[in-house]
């Protein structure tokens, strides 16, 4: 829900710092009713007139509801030469006037009026579908609307409106939404009991400030928000909970304003509008909801405009959208304006922040722009400019100053966007989903996997190679992100580097974080998580390797490809080694195909499992020799383990005694295999450390005849035991141990 | 569908409230039951939910003449959409029917409706995973029967209480089981299993026998899965004890988990069973125990891998071939008995070697030496072994003990 609402912001702002000049332009040379001497505020408002009016009767009479709010209206829309004509032609209350306006234009050209509008549907549109729906910009759409508008325009041109401008401030503030989704929600409870709901939307609101500046200014406009509540009643009845929460202040632009006005003049006129039209919204309409999301979810205008021949399927969309209201179009139009705002290079300094800022939430693809939509776009924003109070102005100098130093990388892709958003932004932006996420939740439950997350989704700018891996405790910030290409050549860098595997953890750990947040999951992303997980096995960092490995499984389960076999060869181990869960091992091993079964490394593990289940020492050693790949390295987790088991064995079943070489040869000691004649040093060296480790685990050893040591095994039997290990911690995980902190810290 | 008028789609919607109705003032148990069997295909409730396709009105007949609306509706849609085929709708409207049908069954205070609450459970969980098909040939993620699993957990909370009702708390966690054990969470029978076995107000044997067997089935298959063989041995038994004989199948799915058991703990099943029941993946296995036959034991193993691995007696069937070993020393033993009885306790490991190279078994010494000193560890084999001679040196009394139903040592 956020989302449209933050672009609506936006679009208010943008008028202002936009000469009304360009929009003229614009319509001058493309619209015949260009010439209309006054035309921003009046053309908002006679666009968004007209457009009810060409709508048919059925809106406009929905939009005429009594509106308790007009007054508050007025003040705005007065600014338009135009707006008494409406009033007569459509006996349109103010409010509707207003709302209106934000209304996109009527799909595509001519359509009947018929189908245009259907009351029904318009009400069933929850808040959230729009906001959904604001994402996907696409290009056509707006490409289409710049060209239908006029001829719609044309047709209508009696009514002497200018219906674009009406549709750019279709745009709604944020705050608007919110009270949209209240009103909505007030249809549903009955007015009474004052709402607990309420203080926690209060509560919600104040937690998310980090200071006492953002604070201040979250209270200024709850303070506003719930005078205004009261004022028009709704304050009880309004569904405080699902009340979507208004989008961070800027505070610093609060608290140099300081006139509390500042904030609450750019919500408040919104805010009344909602209220009155949310009402029947939310009345359900299930069988809509599939053809709703649908029509949110596209990211293409393709689906738009690709419905529109078809007369069964444009009279769906048509009434989503009319349900919508503003919703829909808005959504369309806010991106559309931004992207053309954030094309238009000379106003760019000034929109574009401004824009990103109140676009928060949204993601367009702004691929391709027009001329035409670019001057649109300046046209409405020039057009919505209501409030341009002194104070107004500065909020938005304030919050364009923040932008500036994104500028320099605009294009057009949407990165730019992203980035000049910042992670306030983006925070604004997943608050959106989740607020989303929750009503859905209430209506069609498939829904919140219908969220379009790519739209959410951040995009990296940052350029460096190598960044340190820290833990995200707020939203990514996109110029500290690296996109895919730059990942790719950090993941090389990490790959040839020569340094400690500490400082490579570090690097992958925030490579992995950089393709999590942008949700890149390709052959990239499995190239890094095999990466890590392999010299994660070199090192012994199990709980990292663990990780890998659950992220690889899901990878490879998607169908991207990686080293399938030899994953599932160190899956296989891990399962046997550790978890000793006979269920999990049958349930693997059920899983493995019979391709599968055929690797070399798949066969390994399936042998050292056997090699395990019967205890058999021999085969487990001769394989943790032969292991391809790391299983080694998962193998010498168990070797203790084994080794001591087999000596117990050993100790039971032979007498009177073994030769210790034996037993060198038979544990893996000895790094040679068979017998006999093999260089000295070697089998002395293994034949002493298998000695030290007989004698460290309460092995009795014995001299024969020939000087050979021999391990005495009944006495060894009863004297057996495990030895505490040297280097164990108390906390268990030698990763966390003393030195290795220090060792861990210059890096 | 035949052609319905108008009239004779209202007679059959009101004939079904007015059994409702009159199941419900009446308490009567088994006829009320009937009328939740949304997947049983009877006659009655396809031609119901044929006449509800049919009259749309049905609602305002509902609210009209009964109380139990919030049952009912969603029953209907739910059937509305079974006939259809819609069986994500129909799941979804069936969990909406049993949860007021969960909340009226709490007021009841005799348990008549039991009969009831068991087509409900029932059919939760048939629902779920016909739901899950279906979301899954959409190419969605099933998660149904997860939904119908703490679902169930609801309904068994609601049964397990001092009154009457407590009685079929068993059915539920059969359901439980099995929901679990398809979805592979079978961790999540515990705490299932720990309220039956350990709450005061259960008394196990006042359970429905129907109930008691599935319910050892299912515990019976977690034992095999602990590898705890005497335990699975006695409830695997218990549920074929009591298994109504008729019913072949669930016999022979009893068996296929309890004779493995059976012959981890050395007790071999005579090959008349395994033919009645069709069980003849375990013949080889049974043949390879009795020759000492490695070579078939593993053969077998690799022919049927994936049926074993799917019930999940693969590892234990795995460890039988200690058994065969043990088989197949004594029977070398015997032949040296009958040869020279004064050395036949002395094994020479270069034998055993070649017997293995007989069977096309290809290990070496130093396999073959672990081999028998596992042997002699596990305690299937009474002696010790000489390193420096390469001999098994054998018990003269009993050397190759018999298990006689207890598990080899571990």
């Amino acid at each position: 829900m956020s989302c449209p609402i933050p672009a609506a912001t936006s679009g208010y702002a943008t008028p202002n710092s936009h000469p009304p000049q360009s929009y003229q332009q614009f319509w001058r040379q493309e619209s015949s009713s260009s010439a209309l001497p006054s035309f921003q505020p009046a053309a908002v408002n006679s666009g968004s007139d007209h457009d009810g009016y060409w709508k048919q009767g059925t809106q406009a009479s929905q939009i005429h509801q009594t509106n308790p709010i007009q007054p508050n209206y007025q003040s705005p829309l007065d600014l338009k030469s135009s707006y008494d004509k409406f009033q007569d032609q459509q006996k349109t209350a103010p409010s509707q006037a207003t709302t209106y306006h934000f209304l996109p234009p009527p799909p595509p050209p001519p359509l009947p009026p018929s189908q245009q509008v259907n009351p029904a549907p318009l009400q069933s549109a929850p808040a959230s579908d729009t906001s959904q729906v604001q994402i996907p910009t696409n290009p056509r759409i707006a490409s289409n609307l710049a060209f239908g508008q006029p001829k719609a325009e044309k047709d209508s041109s009696t009514t002497n409106a200018a219906p674009k401008p009406a549709y750019i401030s279709v745009s709604l503030p944020k705050t608007m939404e919110k009270v949209s989704s209240g009103d909505d929600a007030n249809s549903i409870l009955k007015p009474g009991a004052f709402p607990k709901s309420l203080r926690g939307y209060v509560e919600r609101a104040l937690a998310r400030c980090k200071d006492d500046k953002q604070m201040a200014a979250c209270q200024a406009v709850l303070k506003e928000m719930i005078t205004k509540a009261t004022a028009d009643g709704s304050l009880s009845t309004r569904n405080w909970d699902m009340e979507p929460i208004f989008p961070m202040p800027d505070s610093d632009v609060v608290n140099k304003d300081s006139s509390p006005s500042s904030t609450p003049e750019s919500l408040l006129p919104k805010y009344k509008r909602s209220p009155r039209r949310s009402k029947s919204r939310w009345e359900p309409l299930p069988e809509e909801r599939p053809a709703d999301k649908s029509a949110s979810i596209s990211n293409d205008t393709v689906k738009y405009s690709g419905w529109v021949p078809n007369e069964k399927d444009r009279k769906v969309v048509v009434e989503n959208k009319g349900s919508k209201e503003d919703g829909f179009r808005n959504s369309k139009f806010s991106s559309l304006i931004q992207r053309t705002t954030s094309n238009k290079t000379p106003q760019r300094a000034f929109k574009k922040p401004r824009l990103a800022d109140a676009f928060a939430s949204e993601n367009g693809d702004a691929s391709s722009d027009s001329d035409k939509e670019q001057s649109l776009a300046s046209y409405y924003s020039s057009a919505v400019a209501f409030s341009d109070t002194p104070e107004e102005r500065k909020r938005r100098e304030n919050r364009s100053k923040r932008f500036d130093l994104g500028q320099g990388h605009r294009s057009e892709n949407n990165h730019f966007r992203k980035r000049n958003a910042g992670a306030g932004n983006v925070y604004n932006r997943r608050a959106s989903a989740l607020v989303l996420s929750k009503s859905f939740e209430d209506g069609a439950s498939k829904a919140v996997e219908d969220i379009d997350w790519d739209a959410l989704t951040v995009k990296g700018t940052c350029q460096e190679i190598e960044k340190r891996y820290l833990r995200l405790t707020s939203a990514p910030d996109p110029a500290t992100v690296r996109p895919e290409e730059v990942l790719e050549k950090a993941l090389l860098m990490v790959q040839s580097s020569q340094k400690n595997y500490l400082y490579k953890c570090d690097q992958l750990k925030s490579i992995r974080q950089d393709l999590t947040v942008q949700r890149i999951r390709n052959q990239l992303t499995v190239k890094v998580y095999e990466t890590h997980a392999r010299l994660a096995l070199e090192y012994g960092d199990l709980p990292e390797f663990n990780q890998c490995q659950s992220q690889l499984q899901t990878l490879y389960s998607e169908g991207i490809e990686g080293s399938y076999m030899e994953f599932a060869a160190y899956n296989l181990l891990c399962v046997i080694l550790h978890s000793n869960n006979n269920r999990d091992l049958v349930s693997s091993m059920s899983r493995l195909s019979s391709d599968a079964k055929k690797d070399e490394a798949v066969k390994h593990a399936l042998a050292v499992r056997a090699a395990v289940t019967s205890g058999n020492y021999v085969a487990f050693f001769r394989l943790y020799k032969a292991a391809p790949n790391l299983n080694t390295c998962l193998m010498e987790l168990s070797v203790e383990k084994m080794r001591y088991k087999a000596v117990t064995c050993m100790c039971r079943s032979y007498r009177p005694s073994v030769p210790v070489s034996y037993v060198s040869r038979v544990l893996g000691f000895s790094t040679i295999a068979s017998t006999n004649e093999v260089c000295d040093e070697k089998d002395t060296d293994a034949l002493e450390e298998c000695l030290e480790w007989l004698k460290a685990h309460g092995a009795s050893i014995i001299n024969d005849n020939n000087g050979d040591m021999l391990l005495d095994t009944k006495a060894s039997s009863s004297s057996l035991f495990v030895p505490e290990p040297e280097d164990a911690v108390a906390h268990g995980d030698a990763n966390l141990a003393l030195n290795d902190f220090f060792a861990r810290a210059p890096l | 569908m035949a052609y319905m008028s108008m009239g004779e789609a209202h007679r059959r919607i009101t004939d079904y409230l007015n059994r409702f109705s009159d199941a419900v003032s009446s308490q009567d148990g088994y006829s009320f039951k009937s009328l939740f069997a949304v997947s049983s295909n009877s006659h009655f409730l396809l031609s119901l939910a044929d006449a509800l396709n049919l009259f749309q009105d049905a609602n305002r007949l509902i609210k009209q003449s009964d109380h139990f609306a919030d049952i009912i509706l969603p029953l209907f849609r739910s059937l509305q959409n079974y006939r259809q085929g819609n069986l994500l709708e129909t799941y979804h409207a069936f969990e909406k029917t049993a949860n007021a049908f969960i909340q009226e069954f709490r007021n009841w205070e005799s348990a008549w409706a039991l009969e009831a609450l068991y087509v409900i459970v029932y059919e939760i969980r048939v629902l779920a995973e016909k739901a899950d098909k279906e979301l899954a040939s959409n190419g969605k993620s099933p998660e149904k029967l997860k939904g119908a699993g703490s679902l169930l957990m609801k309904v068994f909370g609601s049964l397990a209480g001092k009154g009457s009702k407590r009685v079929g708390a068993l059915y539920v966690t059969c359901q439980l089981f099995k929901i679990y054990f398809k979805l592979g969470t079978v961790h999540l029978c515990r705490s299932v299993i720990r309220s039956i076995e350990t709450a005061r107000i259960f008394d196990f044997e006042e359970f429905p026998k129907r109930d008691k067997v599935t319910y050892m089935y299912y515990t019976g298959r977690l034992e095999v899965f602990n590898e705890n063989f005497p335990a699975a041995d006695h409830k695997l038994s218990y549920a074929l004890k009591h298994c109504n004989p008729q019913s072949e199948a669930n016999i022979r799915m009893i068996l296929k988990h309890l004779i493995p058991v059976k012959l981890s703990i050395g007790i071999l099943p005579k090959d008349r069973l395994l033919e009645k029941y069709n069980l003849f993946e375990y013949s080889n296995i049974v043949q390879a125990l009795r020759r000492g036959d490695l070579r078939l034991l593993r053969r077998a193993l690799q022919d049927h891998e994936d049926r074993f691995l799917r019930s999940g007696v693969y590892l234990v069937l795995e460890k039988l071939e200690l058994q065969v070993y043990q088989r197949l020393v004594k029977k070398i033993h015997i032949i040296q008995k009958q040869k020279d009885p004064s050395k036949a306790h002395q094994v020479k490991l270069e034998v055993i070697v070649k017997a293995l190279k007989w069977l096309e078994i290809d290990m070496d010494v130093d396999e073959v030496e672990c081999i028998m000193a596992i042997l002699i560890y596990k305690n299937l084999v009474k002696g010790y072994f000489a390193h420096k001679s390469k001999v098994v040196v054998l018990s003269k009394q009993d050397p190759f003990p018999k298990l006689n139903g207890k598990p080899v040592n571990s």
